[in-house]
């Protein structure tokens, strides 16, 4: 409660703080995209957020996309500014038969089958044979428990533990974030986000905010640090809901699991760029190898 | 004449016997093999006087030497220039009059491939990374390939999720020359 009204005096004091370094940040940014910008933009001045294609071009036709940069500093949605997104990453062609194989592979790698079913050794009993081999007209039989007897052995059974783990192929996976993402993005379900800075750890804070922006029921917010703010630690960790991911935990089960995917402006930044060098990498041949389990 | 006698008047077997003395065994990267390796499958680290006496050297003006010889991370543009002596010549086209458009490879090639299938049996020609509207390149490709084929009608298939077209025949080289004409 204390550090509540801490932070909260802190941005009434000082609320151009952030903004200022975010802005500087933004101009290193820009500078290094295209020598546009020279001066620190004005505190109020919006994000604009250009692409920079020098590195990688677009192989994608489509037109770039791009999307608003919102706050989350109130529960109203203000737009800060605009991002210019890569079209090979958020535009990408939908392939659905490839996100499909990467549910599938999450999926089954993790799963271990327990079921299990003894054979005719492991059934209890049956050592003796059941009645002499001649002169009773009846079948001749060794053991009760033999597989043809009720209560015999299974052959063929399920044995546990079966493990299903297999890799799909380094650029099926590769493609399956970049279809997910241009596809979360074209059906309006990718919402970028200035920084994951929230005024309170109140849970209702992150509830109002989502129903506000009408945000999906489940939403998954995406951060590059791993080590998320205090407040939406706090505020999100009773929320069932609603989860927190770093950017190298991204991955297409999740992001189709949960309605929204919200972005933070770093993390669409780090996506894009781990994702075009893998698109664009010189030793690419070395990931279509066997996977290897105990690679060092 | 003892076997000694002879091994010392071939040249070839001295040298290497020289050879033998100067490095006396294998060198490896790895003292101990990779497989099934755990932390303690690594060799302990030894006392620091154990180790040559190094000097650590922040950006030595030889470094570019080395970098020089270090491969690109990403696959590095190509040189513009007027002619290639191997036929390959850059993207010209970006699809805009011909409604469709055919991606060059990361490696900019252009992407025309050749399955095989049935031992050998099959062969299906593949074009692949197509945007645009692919039913017009399908057509397009189509009469190329027959009139390849001397007027014969010519087996395709379209997947346009994918933006790849199958055709039946190996007209790779015909394709993709074909591709390369077009600006693609």
């Amino acid at each position: 409660m204390f550090k509540n009204i801490l932070t909260r005096s802190r941005q009434l004091i000082n609320p151009v703080a952030r903004n200022l370094s975010l802005t500087t940040k933004q101009s290193n940014v820009a500078a290094e995209s295209e020598a546009a910008s020279t001066a620190p933009a004005p505190l109020a001045a919006p994000l604009i957020l250009v692409q920079n294609y020098t590195e990688y071009p677009p192989v994608n036709r489509n037109a770039n996309r791009q999307a608003w940069i919102e706050n989350t500093d109130t529960v109203a949605e203000r737009k800060v500014g605009l991002i210019e997104l890569h079209p090979d990453v958020f535009a990408a062609q939908p392939r659905v038969d490839i996100i499909q194989e990467n549910v599938e592979w999450q999926r089954k790698y993790r799963y271990v089958s327990m079921a299990h079913a003894k054979t005719r050794a492991e059934v209890r009993g049956g050592g003796r044979k059941p009645w002499p081999q001649k002169g009773q007209g009846r079948a001749r039989h060794g053991s009760i428990r033999s597989p043809l007897f009720k209560g015999g052995g299974v052959i063929h059974g399920p044995r546990s533990p079966t493990t299903h783990f297999y890799m799909l192929p380094f650029y099926k996976r590769v493609l399956g974030l970049t279809s997910t993402l241009s596809v979360k993005l074209a059906q309006d379900d990718l919402h970028i986000i200035e920084s994951t800075d929230i005024p309170t750890t109140e849970p209702q804070f992150i509830k109002d905010l989502i129903d506000e922006r009408q945000w999906g029921p489940s939403v998954l917010i995406v951060d590059k640090a791993d080590i998320f703010p205090e407040n939406i630690c706090y505020a999100t960790d009773e929320l069932g809901f609603v989860n927190l991911m770093p950017t190298f935990g991204l991955n297409v089960y999740s992001m189709l699991k949960h309605d929204t995917l919200v972005l933070t402006v770093d993390a669409v930044k780090h996506l894009e760029q781990r994702l075009l060098y893998q698109l664009h990498r010189n030793d690419a041949i070395s990931k279509g190898d066997k996977f290897k389990l105990d690679q060092v | 004449m003892s076997a000694t006698t002879i091994l010392r008047h071939s040249r070839g077997l001295c040298q290497f016997a020289k050879l033998a003395q100067a490095t006396p065994s294998v060198r490896s990267f790895h003292g101990q093999p990779a497989l099934w390796s755990s932390f303690r499958s690594s060799q302990p680290v030894q006392p620091i006087e154990q180790y040559p006496e190094i000097e650590v050297v922040q950006n030595p003006p030889e470094w570019k030497y080395v970098e020089r010889l270090l491969p690109p991370k990403t696959v590095p543009k190509p040189l513009a220039k007027n002619e290639y002596p191997s036929g390959w010549q850059p993207q010209k086209a970006d699809g805009t009059e011909l409604g469709y458009f055919v991606a060059r490879t990361k490696n900019h090639m252009v992407p025309v491939y050749l399955n095989t299938t049935f031992r050998g049996q099959r062969r299906l020609t593949v074009v692949r990374r197509i945007q645009g509207d692919i039913w017009a390149l399908e057509r397009d490709l189509r009469s190329v390939v027959e009139q390849a084929r001397n007027g014969k009608l010519c087996a395709t298939r379209v997947n346009e999720l994918s933006g790849q077209i199958y055709i039946h025949g190996d007209y790779v080289d015909v394709l993709r020359e074909h591709l390369k004409a077009k600006g693609f």
